[in-house]
């Protein structure tokens, strides 16, 4: 046996039974004190249940946001100085714009990779935002936003509003026909408020519209300031969520005392770093095959052009629609004008609904008198008040957010457009009035049918003597599966470590 | 046609108590009042004849007919040809001395045709909206053309015998035209009612803006210089360097967008950004959740 | 097989046999389908690797994002796949361990922090609150000067445009508007002379100039001499969020918003007629000087635009 098989040899033996790793964690555990926290870190369990993922689209869509945005930022010149624009994109050759345009522009044309990252941006907070809706939705109908974790809910709402308005934020940036007009409509929105609007909107913006300081500081906010609350606030999303423990669905094994599912390493790890890139590539696959916002086709923002049929991203429709329906009542008098035709929808429509859904834990402890610890969640037919409550919502913002189409509604319908107008008015207050009771009732209807669909027993039918036919149904589903994919302690396929020290290559430190 | 009105029976209906019924809840708010169109106002809307149209006092000359378009006057030999079209295809509704017919208890009006260049004549017999198939619609669709275009300008130069007028049949020369003025042009001048990407939308009292996306350079010219039905009239506000500036765009950028960053969404903005995002990005990752997950 | 083995502890199962079902993968045949994974790593990592020769080779953006895109999501596919149906099935459970502490620990920090700190708050009553206030006061005075150097005090450029007796109308390009430029239902976006190409010009001055007959159109009473020749100035400025007002329909004389569709009748001085909008759009008095050229009476009689709270105090209009 050669010297150098024999050191290896030995090094192995010096660095423990783990080898490497495990003599680099016993390095960390000296400095830091990992030890302990990390397995049971290791060990944390993540229910398996498919709409616990929700949580996570949010969570990489982010993580691309992150990333395309610092490529991004790299060219990105976020200010309003004009220049001439000589670009690969001849139609706007010669034309008057601001640099961030240009700049926009160069990122699209001339940067490789550039209109992707662009694209992935944009896409990415699409569905960034909705899954954050989304995600909430289920917390909702689950009631998993109960004590212990008003907290979370809070800082999830936050995020939600964080992620709408840094969305609106970087839809401004470019600086084109169809985001411009979208800022001018904020400055107004910001002007109506009444006593401090218009010193609001002449600082915000620093001066009447259009200002010059709107790219510069939608910049700075866009890209440093609410990304890092943003950060900040998942951070302490997870680390409530690390310290609370998930909820889970009733079930098989599954109590208030405990939580089933996969642990953290290897299955959780992998599944979820795979959803990482699941979230990445069909960003990608969009970004590459579908063009969003191409300021190239709306040109440079000018504050006398206009283009008919512009409607904010996504997010930002429900307001619009708002804008839309609510009619022309604007006050005057005492010297004053309080412009609630803009005021009421714009501003105080979404500061009650923001507010309630604030609220709302401590609204539904009011009715329901509810003040226990709650790990295990609701299935939503089971709280069929509060999930057609829910739904009423939810319906009610989606009629909005339909309003702020009308006028694309009435073309390809071929409708009158005071028609649809009118129609949306009347929709947004029924539709709502409709789906509360409707989805009541499907609740009601679930609650008798639970499980229902799930498996068809069979009928044992036999004869008696006195030529009777009796069916007897088998064991229902739940009775008649054995236990033998009840959940068991955590995780005995990896080793148990013994009580007693073994002999091993680790220091024992004295604290 | 027939199934166009049976089809919009029930939605006339709907309106209508759609209308109705608001009233009662928004009842206070300051435009309660239903719309009211006033009559059409096409007769008095006068004719950019030469004396308005050359005599231009400011700095710029403004005349028809440059290197950027030429503009042609029917042949006087068609007027024969033109008059026996006009009396099968027209005279039914615009009468036999293409006066129109002013709006009555039944019926609307009809508009009064002499003056209005042949321009005007043609723009609407080629594009297919005249003679109207649905007499009942509030705005003719473009549609496949009844006429030749040969007989369209026959026509043409029947009426415009009655009274010479201008706008004459324009022919865009666009090799010199500048697309990039002709995209700012659009943007302020035709983007508020045909959207910055040309697909058209509704207006007030169900009409609408009409897509641009498959129009013939001619056509945008007559429609620019005309301004058929409720589309404004440009005329000494744009030289005819700027209107085929505008024609430029529409005919290249337009008509053939530049989508570098995938299939163009039919052009329809944030609306259908959301429906792809949502429904397809967002869905497609919530079945992919469903695939990961446990289901019960 | 290696020597390595030999120092692991044996592995404890806890009353499970190594052959518990929550060990075993999830897949029927874990073989086929650890193939099938190995054949989506592969395809991934090729995509992958395409994107970066695509990228290396300036491709188009499509072939970027589609090499990407698609080598991303085979992997990540893979990745998942692994973990569902190789690894051990589970499910496992894990203990939740209430968050409250026992009533002794909770009083001990109740007691700390009401016994302590009130007694010595308690104590020095008026050292707290003099502390206080001086915190307070400079909460709300250290708001001001962050607040007021943000911008501008909103005066003058609210409730003026550019505007003045004499003002030449100019459209995009500079030139000057001749009665004799428009026909009747012509419309164009025009200026205050000089402010055409400044931003503010754009955002404040914007004005629509339609012609809407041959004679003198009078909108409304009072307004006689403000629409020589037919020609009838409105402000650009939608009253109900300031989107240009650029929609003409010259058959229903209608100016349409195109943001909400509010409308406004131009023969009757624009008062809206549906949508939103709550006010007329001011109208700009025009007159004809003997060359012809259009040129503005004065400014606008009311601030332009959308309502805000000051909007009515200097200005003194009806409307």
């Amino acid at each position: 046996m050669s010297d150098v098989a024999t050191n290896k040899r030995a090094q192995r033996q010096a660095a423990g039974p783990y080898g490497k790793i495990g003599q680099t964690l016993n390095e960390l555990d000296d400095r830091l004190g990992i030890a302990k926290g990390g397995r049971t870190f290791m060990d944390k369990i993540f229910p398996d249940h498919w709409s616990f993922m929700l949580g996570e689209i949010a969570l990489y869509s982010f993580v691309i946001l992150l990333v395309t945005g610092v490529f991004l930022t790299l060219y990105f010149v976020p200010s309003v100085a004009t220049v001439i624009y000589h670009g690969p994109y001849k139609p706007m050759d010669g034309q008057r714009v601001t640099e961030a345009w240009d700049s926009t522009m160069n990122i699209s044309f001339t940067v490789r990779g550039g209109l992707l990252m662009r694209q992935m941006h944009h896409w990415a907070c699409d569905i960034f935002v909705g899954a954050i809706v989304v995600h909430m939705a289920r917390v909702f109908f689950t009631g998993a936003f109960r004590k212990p974790r008003e907290l979370n809910w809070t800082i999830g709402l936050t995020l939600l509003i964080l992620a709408i308005g840094n969305g609106f934020l970087g839809y401004s940036l470019p600086d084109d026909l169809v985001s411009g007009t979208g800022i001018r409509i904020a400055y107004s929105i910001m002007e109506s408020i009444p006593f401090v609007g218009s010193y609001l909107a002449f600082w915000v913006f620093g001066g009447n519209f259009p200002g010059t300081a709107t790219i510069p500081r939608f910049f700075i906010l866009h890209v440093l300031i609410l990304p890092l609350v943003i950060l900040g606030l998942v951070g302490g999303h997870l680390f409530l969520l690390v310290r609370q423990k998930h909820t889970q669905f009733p079930g098989n094994g599954r109590t208030e005392k405990n939580v089933v599912g996969s642990p953290m390493f290897p299955v959780f790890i992998a599944k979820t770093t795979g959803f990482l890139f699941i979230v990445g590539g069909i960003t990608a696959l969009l970004g590459a095959l579908a063009q969003i916002n191409p300021i190239w086709q709306f040109g440079p923002y000018d504050a006398a052009r206009i283009s008919y049929a512009v409607q904010p991203d996504w997010y930002m429709g429900f307001l619009d629609g708002a804008l839309r329906i609510w009619p022309s009542w604007s006050f005057m008098g005492f010297g004053h004008t309080i412009p609630f035709e803009v005021f009421i929808p714009a501003v105080i429509l979404p500061g009650i609904l923001f507010n309630v859904a604030y609220l709302w834990p401590m609204i539904e402890r009011k009715f329901t008198k509810d003040n226990e610890i709650h790990h295990l969640l609701d299935r939503p037919s089971d709280r069929p008040k509060h999930t057609a409550f829910g739904v009423a919502v939810l319906v009610f913002l989606a009629m909005l957010h339909i309003a702020s189409s009308t006028d694309v509604i009435a073309n390809f319908f071929h409708l009158s457009l005071e028609s649809t107008l009118w129609g949306m008015r009347i929709l947004v207050i029924i539709t709502p009035l409709i789906a509360y009771p409707l989805a009541y009732k499907i609740c009601k209807e679930m609650q008798g049918y639970r499980g229902s669909g799930k498996r068809k027993t069979h009928n044992i039918v036999s004869r008696t003597a006195e030529g009777e036919y009796v069916a007897t149904p088998t064991p229902a589903y739940g009775e008649d599966v054995g236990h033998e994919l009840d959940a068991t302690p955590v995780p005995t396929y990896i080793e148990v470590e013994p009580d007693e020290p073994v002999e091993s290559g680790v220091r024992t430190v004295e604290r | 046609m027939t199934s166009t009105l049976l089809r919009r029976v029930p939605l006339m209906a709907a309106a209508g108590f759609l209308s109705v019924a608001p009233l009662l809840l928004f009842a206070g708010s300051a435009n309660a009042n239903s719309l009211n169109p006033p009559p059409t106002t096409r007769k008095n809307a006068g004719t950019p004849n030469s004396t308005i149209v050359v005599k231009n006092k400011s700095g710029v000359v403004v005349k028809y007919g440059n290197k950027y378009i030429t503009y042609k006057a029917p042949s006087s030999k068609l007027d024969a040809l033109g008059q026996a079209l006009f009396m099968e295809n027209c005279a039914s509704c615009h009468g036999s001395e293409a006066d129109g017919v002013p709006a009555n208890g039944t019926s609307g009006a009809y508009p009064d045709l002499v003056g209005l260049g042949p321009a005007t004549i043609t723009f609407w017999i080629d594009s297919g909206r005249m003679p109207a198939k649905n007499l009942a619609a509030v705005q003719a669709r473009r549609g496949q053309p009844a006429l030749t275009p040969f007989q369209a300008t026959a026509i043409a130069a029947w009426v415009n015998s009655l009274l010479p007028s201008y706008p004459d049949i324009p022919t865009p020369h666009l090799k010199n035209a500048n697309v990039a003025d002709g995209a700012a042009l659009f943007a302020l001048n035709c983007a508020a009612c045909h959207t910055i990407e040309g697909d058209g939308d509704a207006l007030a009292a169900s009409t609408f803006s009409p897509s641009l996306r498959n129009i013939p350079a001619f056509q945008v010219v007559e429609a620019i210089r005309t301004g058929p039905a409720n589309m404004p009239r440009f005329t000494g506000n744009l030289s005819d360097q700027q209107v085929a500036d505008i024609t430029k765009y529409v005919t290249t950028e337009i008509q053939h967008p530049n989508n570098p960053g995938g299939f163009g969404l039919g052009g329809l903005g944030p609306v259908a950004e959301g429906f792809v995002g949502l429904l397809l990005g967002l869905g497609l990752l919530m079945l992919v959740c469903y695939w990961i997950g446990d289901r019960s | 097989m290696s020597d390595l083995e030999e120092h692991r502890t044996p592995v404890s199962l806890n009353g499970l046999s190594e052959d518990d079902l929550r060990l075993q993968p999830l897949a029927k045949n874990p073989q086929t389908v650890e193939r099938v994974i190995a054949v989506t790593f592969l395809v991934g990592t090729l995509f992958v690797a395409a994107f970066g020769a695509s990228y290396w080779v300036n491709a188009k953006p499509w072939i970027l994002g589609a090499t990407m895109g698609a080598g991303l999501f085979l992997l990540g596919v893979g990745l998942v796949a692994w973990g569902k149906y190789l690894m051990p099935r589970g499910p496992f459970v894990e203990e939740r361990h209430t968050l409250a502490n026992s009533d002794a620990d909770r009083e001990a920090l109740a007691a700390a922090i009401v016994e302590r700190g009130g007694s010595v708050v308690k104590r020095r009553k008026m050292l707290a609150g003099i502390l206080g206030g001086g915190m307070g006061i400079f909460g709300i005075v250290a708001l001001f000067p962050l607040l007021r150097s943000l911008g501008p005090l909103p005066k003058g450029t609210l409730f003026h445009t550019d505007w003045k007796k004499g003002s030449y109308v100019v459209d995009q390009t500079g030139r000057r508007v001749n009665v004799g430029d428009l026909a009747i239902g012509s419309i164009v976006t025009v200026f205050p002379e000089g402010t055409e190409n400044s931003d503010r010009g754009q955002a404040v001055d914007q004005t629509v100039l339609i012609r809407i007959s041959n004679q003198n159109f009078t909108t409304q009473k009072g307004r006689e001499t403000w629409g020589p020749m037919g020609y009838v100035a409105y402000s650009k400025l939608c009253t109900h969020l300031g989107c240009p007002v650029g929609l003409y329909e010259q058959q229903l004389q209608l100016l349409v918003c195109p943001c909400h569709q509010s409308m406004f009748n131009v023969t009757n001085g624009a008062i809206p007629q549906f949508g939103p909008a709550p006010r007329p759009l001011p109208q700009l008095p025009l007159y004809i000087d003997a060359n012809g050229n259009i040129r503005a009476q004065a400014d606008y009689d009311q601030p332009v635009g959308p309502g805000f709270w000051e909007r009515h105090r200097v200005t003194g209009s009806k409307v």
